[in-house]
This record gives C-alpha cells, sequence and structure tokens, in this order.
C-alpha cells in the first residue's frame, strides 16, 4: 500500500514538473520528482528510491534540453545517499528532514551541473544563482509535502496512539517485610 | 544502483554523441505522452489566466477605445493606399509573368509546456510530424526570431530558444547589404540576454541598432529580427566587438508561435569534398 501510494505521488510529481513552469515561471524552481525520492530513500527502501530516482529523472529528461539521463543520473546518486544516511542516522523527524532534502537538492543540482559540464554541454543557467533558488524552493516544497505524506500515512497514526497509550513502566515492589529480614 | 547508473551514463553518452538536436525515441515518445497532460493543462490555465487579465484591463479600456477609433480611421486610409498599390503590383507582375509566391509557409502553433528544468530553455509545442514538423526549422513569433525545431515526435516538437548558450545565430547589425558588421548571436547565461560575437572592431555599430539573420549559418533563412543591441564593448582593429542584445520576441510570456516551413539548402559544394564527408560515404 504504502509503495502504491508513493508512486501515484511520483507520478502528481512528475506531471506537475512538466507543466508547472508554464504556468508560473518559479515552480521551476522547485523540484517535485527529488521530493518524493527523499520522501521514498527516507523510508529505507533503497531499491524502490533507486528505482523512482531513474525513472524520473529520465521522464524529466525526456522534456528537457539537457542531457538524456543526467537527471536521472543526479537522482539517483542523490537517492542513494539519501537512504545510506538514513540508514545509519535517525532522521524520522520532520525538522531533521528538513535539512535532508536541502542538502538533497543541492547534491542533485551539483552532480546535473557537472556532469554537463563533463559532456560539453553546459547549462544556460548561472549555477550559484539556480541552486541556491532550487534550495530555497524545494526545501519549502518539500517541508509542505512531507506534512501532507505524514498526515496521509498511517505513520503519524501509529505515533499518535503510541504517545497517548504509552505503557507504564512497572516497577518491581520489595516486599518490605523481607527486606526487614 | 550500479546498473542503473550506467543505463543513465550510456544514455548521456549516447545523447551527448549529437550536440545539434536532442531528437531520441525515448524523447520523441515521452513528449507524445506528455502531450496529452500538457495541452489540457495549459489550456484551461491560460483560460483562467485570459479571464482575470481582461477583467483587469477594463479600467484602461475606456481610453483604448478613444485612441483605438483613431486609429482605426487612419489604417482605414493606409489601407485604401496598399490596396491600390496591391493591384498595381498586381498589374504588373500579369505583365512581367512572375508567379505570387509567398516567401515562406507558417504553421502557428501554441505552447503547451517549458523546459521542465531550469537550466535549459526550451519549449514544447503542439504541432508535430503529423502536421509537417521536421527537425531544424526557425520557429518565429511577431516580434522576432524564437529558436529552432529540436526534436520532433508525431503530435509535439521541442524547440530551443535563441538564448541557450549552445545556439548560434548568423547574424548582420542592419540591413544585409548595407553592413558589413557581422557575426554570431548565441545565448548568456543571462536570460533576457543575447551576444553578438565576432564582428571586427574596426566596423561602427551603435546603442539601438536591430540585429538580423543573415542566412548564411544555413539554419535560418536571412532578414528575421533577432533583437537590438543594449550595450557594446568597443573592441579594436584586432579585437571584435562585444555587443548584447535584447531579443525582440518576448520570449518569456509568449504563448503562440510560427514554425516556418523552411528547409536550408544544401551544403555548398566544397563542403561536401572535406575528407571527412568523403569518409562518412
Amino acid at each position: 500500500m504504502e509503495g502504491v501510494r508513493l508512486t501515484v505521488a511520483l507520478i502528481i510529481a512528475v506531471v506537475l514538473q512538466w507543466t508547472l513552469r508554464n504556468v508560473f515561471e518559479p515552480f521551476a524552481y522547485i523540484d517535485f520528482p527529488l521530493i518524493i525520492i527523499v520522501f521514498a530513500a527516507l523510508q529505507r527502501n533503497s531499491i524502490r528510491a533507486i528505482i523512482f530516482a531513474t525513472v524520473a529523472g529520465i521522464a524529466v529528461d525526456a522534456l528537457s534540453g539537457g542531457l538524456l539521463g543526467a537527471s536521472g543520473f543526479a537522482k539517483t546518486v542523490v537517492a542513494y545517499i539519501v537512504f545510506e544516511m538514513a540508514r545509519r542516522v535517525y532522521l524520522d523527524n520532520l525538522l531533521l528532514r528538513i535539512p535532508v532534502i536541502a542538502g538533497a537538492c543541492l547534491v542533485n543540482d551539483l552532480i546535473y551541473f557537472g556532469v554537463h559540464r563533463l559532456f560539453s554541454q553546459p547549462p544556460a543557467a548561472d549555477l550559484v544563482v539556480v541552486a541556491v533558488y532550487r534550495v530555497i524552493g524545494t526545501t519549502i516544497a518539500g517541508t509542505l509535502v512531507y506534512l501532507l505524506l505524514q498526515s496521509m500515512s498511517g505513520e503519524k497514526v501509529h505515533r499518535r496512539k503510541r504517545d497517548v497509550f504509552t505503557p507504564r513502566r512497572q516497577t518491581r515492589r520489595r516486599n518490605p517485610i523481607r527486606l526487614n529480614k | 544502483m550500479v546498473a542503473l547508473l550506467l543505463v543513465n551514463f550510456v544514455l548521456m553518452a549516447f545523447d551527448a554523441r549529437d550536440k545539434t538536436t536532442g531528437q531520441r525515441v525515448v524523447r520523441a515518445w515521452s513528449q507524445t505522452a506528455a502531450d496529452f497532460v500538457q495541452s489540457p493543462v495549459t489550456t484551461v490555465t491560460s483560460g483562467i489566466a485570459n479571464y482575470f487579465y481582461s477583467i483587469s484591463s477594463l479600467r484602461s479600456a475606456q481610453s483604448e477605445n478613444d485612441i483605438l477609433k483613431q486609429r482605426v480611421q487612419e489604417l482605414e486610409v493606409e489601407l485604401k493606399q496598399k490596396e491600390d498599390l496591391a493591384s498595381e503590383n498586381a498589374r504588373l507582375r500579369t505583365i512581367l509573368n512572375l508567379a505570387e509566391q509567398n516567401k515562406y509557409k507558417v504553421l502557428t502553433a501554441r505552447i503547451i509546456g517549458r523546459d521542465p528544468s531550469v537550466w535549459f530553455d526550451s519549449a514544447h509545442l503542439n504541432r508535430g510530424g503529423l502536421d509537417g514538423v521536421t527537425l531544424y526549422m526557425p520557429v518565429v513569433t511577431d516580434g522576432g526570431l524564437v529558436g529552432r525545431i529540436t526534436a520532433v515526435s508525431p503530435l509535439t516538437s521541442q524547440v530551443d530558444l535563441i538564448t541557450r548558450s549552445t545556439s548560434g545565430v548568423g547574424a548582420v547589425v542592419g540591413q544585409i547589404g548595407d553592413s558589413n558588421a557581422l557575426g554570431v548571436v548565441s545565448g548568456t547565461s543571462k536570460k533576457d540576454l543575447l551576444e553578438m560575437r565576432y564582428v571586427p572592431g574596426n566596423v561602427d555599430v551603435q546603442v539601438g541598432q536591430t540585429v538580423f539573420t543573415t542566412g548564411q549559418d544555413g539554419i535560418f533563412p536571412a532578414g528575421l529580427k533577432i533583437g537590438e543591441i543594449v550595450n557594446v564593448v568597443s573592441g579594436s582593429a584586432t579585437t571584435p566587438h562585444v555587443i548584447e542584445i535584447r531579443p525582440a520576441a518576448r520570449l518569456d510570456t509568449m504563448q503562440e508561435v510560427g514554425i516556418l516551413l523552411y528547409q536550408p539548402g544544401d551544403k555548398p559544394g566544397f563542403d561536401k569534398a572535406l575528407p571527412n564527408a568523403v569518409k562518412q560515404k
């Protein structure tokens, strides 16, 4: 069920990436597929995250003027890095996920730019300016999307239940009579 | 993971082989699939945007109406003169046995999408191979040159804008024949500026002059307006000018464009005689 939900989210993200720039130019600074890929990687399912990254990357590249596969390459590397981080470090808190999505966006942009330089097809846009705008845009959108996804998933419900019905710690009482003995 | 990275790398290497076009099977079919999403979204959003624009423009409608009425009267007089000239032209053509012909056929197209990555400047049009669009066809608006077709799918096509850094347009400052300020126009890192290079430093170039295509690049026909000069860093007898141009077409806000059904002629004979060309045979 979780997989289906994330797949639907990824399809919506790709469609938004395809269409929103034509509606309002600043939407181009939000990387919707990357948000979903990072979320999938944070669920500690590496295979799903990496496949999502490649498929979404190629889907975006197909409609882009850049190299076919460049975005797929960058996103796959980012998905793996985020997965490895989530495996080693506790990242199940929304506040901790905010710097993760910002860092993921930055790494993604650096790899994307570097790969194009490697193949002698430098992007027209300025790296620093675009990277800064994209980090800001993607981080804000990512935080909102994560809130939405968490509210939709059962994760929050389980946590709330756990908080409300915390099992009380039973301390073992010693028999005072025995103590006196 | 290594396999997927390798797939992406191979795709990139394959795509980078030909820098002039992005025509790939994956791209063509993805664009066709995306058309079913992009076209309805564009129709709906442009409808909503036009509705709000029409409301906001109601304020100035009265004063604009008065100006337009006056303009209509002036144009009626001009039209009458033009009709006289056209009929005279037709009579003279008949006398000289010249056939009436348009320079290029224009196919109007709507922009249904922009480049999903902010790094590049390209747009997607709702006309494709089934409408007769082929690679490298020039795209224009009423303002001026927009770019050229770099990928064609059956229903859509992709146009790389002239602001892309890898684009190159043979250009001349002023009218061809009147000026020898020839150079190459290409994109810069700034989205609304173009750069013209290789213009000899001893040629007089002024801010405000218009730049047109020369047709010598074998891609764009001659005489298309590219833009207006906004800045000139003067060169010398040995160094060329560096000229900044503002594109004549409104590349950010354009919604409809025209595809010139123009195919550049064959390259001259001496190109075909080059050693590399012989090897390719």
